[in-house]
Order: C-alpha cells, then sequence, then structure tokens
C-alpha cells in the first residue's frame, strides 16, 4: 500500500478525533497487520468501492469507546451500550469518510458502518490484501486502526 | 417557534445536532432515522429547516432532498455528510441542498450554519 495512500487516513483520524471530540491522538510505528486479532472489544468496520477496494477497521478499547461516546453525547457513558455502539459507527464513518474526499482520484463509495463487538474478535481482510495497522495512544486510551486498500484500475484526473 | 427535521442513521449524530439546536434555543425538532422516515415526516409549511445525511439506508440523503424539493421549492435544507468530494457538493446544490457541512465538524461550525438559516 502506497505511502499517499495512506496518509489520509492517518490525518482523517486525527482530524476526526481532536475535531469531534476535542481528544489529543499520539501515533505508534505504522506496521503490517500481523495476524486477525485486534486489541480492542469493540471494532467499526467500514467498505470502500470504486476504482480502489478497501476495508477500514477502528478499534477501541472499552475505556476510549465509553469516553468517545460520552465526549460527543456530553454524558457519561457507564458501560457498553447502544448509544456507545452508535457513536462508535459514526466515528469510523468520519475517519473512512475524511478519507476518502482525500483519495477523489479513486471515486470511492463507502458502506454504512458496522460495529463488532467482543474479546478477541477478529476481524479478516480479503487474501489479496496486506492492510497495514497504525496504533494510537489517545486521551482515552487505545485505539488502533487498519487499513485494506487495493488499486483496481488506474485513477482518473479529477 | 422554529421548527427542524434531522434526518440521520446515527442516534449519535442526531443527538449532536439536536443538543447544538437547543443551545440555539430551538427545542422544537423532529427526528427521523432515514430517508424514508424524514420524507414521511415532512410536510410543507411544517418545518423550518431540515438537515440531513447522506449515506442513509435506502432513501438516501440526495433523494430527500429531490424529494422534499417537489413539495417545498423554499425550505432551507442543509446536507450535514462525510461526502466532501466536490462532485458530491455540486450533486447535492444541484438537487436544491441550501448548504453543506462536512464531517467532522466543530460543534460551532455546525452552530453558525443553523444559525445562517434561522435558528
Amino acid at each position: 500500500m502506497q505511502v499517499e495512500y495512506i496518509n489520509p487516513f492517518l490525518s482523517s483520524l486525527v482530524k476526526t478525533f481532536e475535531t469531534m471530540l476535542k481528544c489529543q491522538v499520539n501515533r505508534g510505528q505504522i506496521h503490517l497487520k500481523d495476524g486477525s486479532q485486534l486489541g480492542g472489544p469493540i471494532s467499526g468496520v467500514i467498505g470502500m468501492s470504486g476504482q480502489a477496494v478497501g476495508t477500514v477497521v477502528l478499534n477501541l478499547s472499552e475505556e476510549a469507546a465509553k469516553k468517545a461516546a460520552g465526549a460527543m453525547l456530553m454524558m457519561e457513558m457507564d458501560e457498553i451500550n447502544d448509544d456507545v455502539l452508535d457513536g462508535v459507527g459514526e466515528l469510523t464513518n468520519m475517519v473512512a469518510g475524511a478519507a476518502k474526499t482525500e483519495l477523489q482520484q479513486f471515486n470511492l463509495s463507502i458502506s454504512l458502518p458496522n460495529v463488532v463487538t467482543g474479546k478477541d474478535h477478529e476481524v479478516r481482510f480479503p487474501s489479496n490484501v496486506s492492510p497495514i495497522c497504525v496504533p494510537y495512544e489517545t486521551d482515552f486510551g487505545p485505539v488502533s486502526l487498519e487499513v485494506g486498500f487495493v488499486v483496481k484500475n488506474e485513477p482518473v484526473a479529477v | 417557534m422554529t421548527k427542524v427535521l434531522v434526518a440521520d442513521d446515527s442516534s449519535t449524530m442526531r443527538t449532536i445536532i439536536r443538543r447544538s439546536l437547543e443551545a440555539l434555543g430551538v427545542s422544537d425538532t423532529v427526528d427521523a432515522a432515514d430517508g424514508e422516515e424524514a420524507v414521511a415526516k415532512f410536510t410543507p409549511g411544517e418545518f423550518d429547516l431540515v438537515l440531513t445525511d447522506w449515506n442513509m439506508p435506502g432513501k438516501n440523503g440526495l433523494e430527500v432532498i429531490e424529494d422534499i424539493r417537489k413539495v417545498d421549492a423554499n425550505v432551507p435544507i442543509v446536507m450535514v455528510t462525510t461526502e466532501g468530494e466536490k462532485s458530491r457538493v455540486m450533486q447535492a446544490i444541484q438537487a436544491g441542498v441550501s448548504d453543506y457541512l462536512v464531517k467532522p465538524f466543530d460543534v460551532d461550525t455546525l452552530k453558525e450554519k443553523l444559525m445562517k438559516h434561522g435558528c
């Protein structure tokens, strides 16, 4: 996955967390995803299609998910409930959507978000995709972003 | 009293918008969780402002704008969406949108848009 395709997702996550949540994020080491297991128990998953296809996974610790949802809803979340799950879905939507805007040459559409929960859950990418994994430490706790992105056709000029 | 229709499949986003409206003194809001519901709840002359997402299950926000414009050419409609590409904005303008706000957004920016359109 070329670096110019990764950067929109990295900047989109920062922008989403800082703008919507007033939450500072510190990026860890970008690496190729190793294995299918994610760190936190909650993942927002969005598919992308067009002249590239891909999947975006925003994974959060339980604490980060509750605090992120609480920041958007302006209330304290004591447990993982429907509001928290919806909040994670909407965050994933914004991260993928803002990145998509920076990748206009691929004429991408994004799916509605799905949210997967459970300790040790897995999100598997297609076999022809080598996703990158980006861990973050945030004011709310650990978060990671996984992106698998494959160009189907040469992008058209926009 | 100002009355606003808010269409977004995310309950979180509907809450964020509703809280921003309340901060501006607007408490009469009607929620719709998808495009079909938004169009079903819209009546010409009843609402002072419509806020709609783009990507929703079933009928999307662009279709909501088109359907509303068939019966009401004047009600302000603001699209609140992640779809930030110029081509998307042009599509929405051609459909009859009055204003456009790209997610993620600062809540103060949302409030400015709401105030610009009568709230």
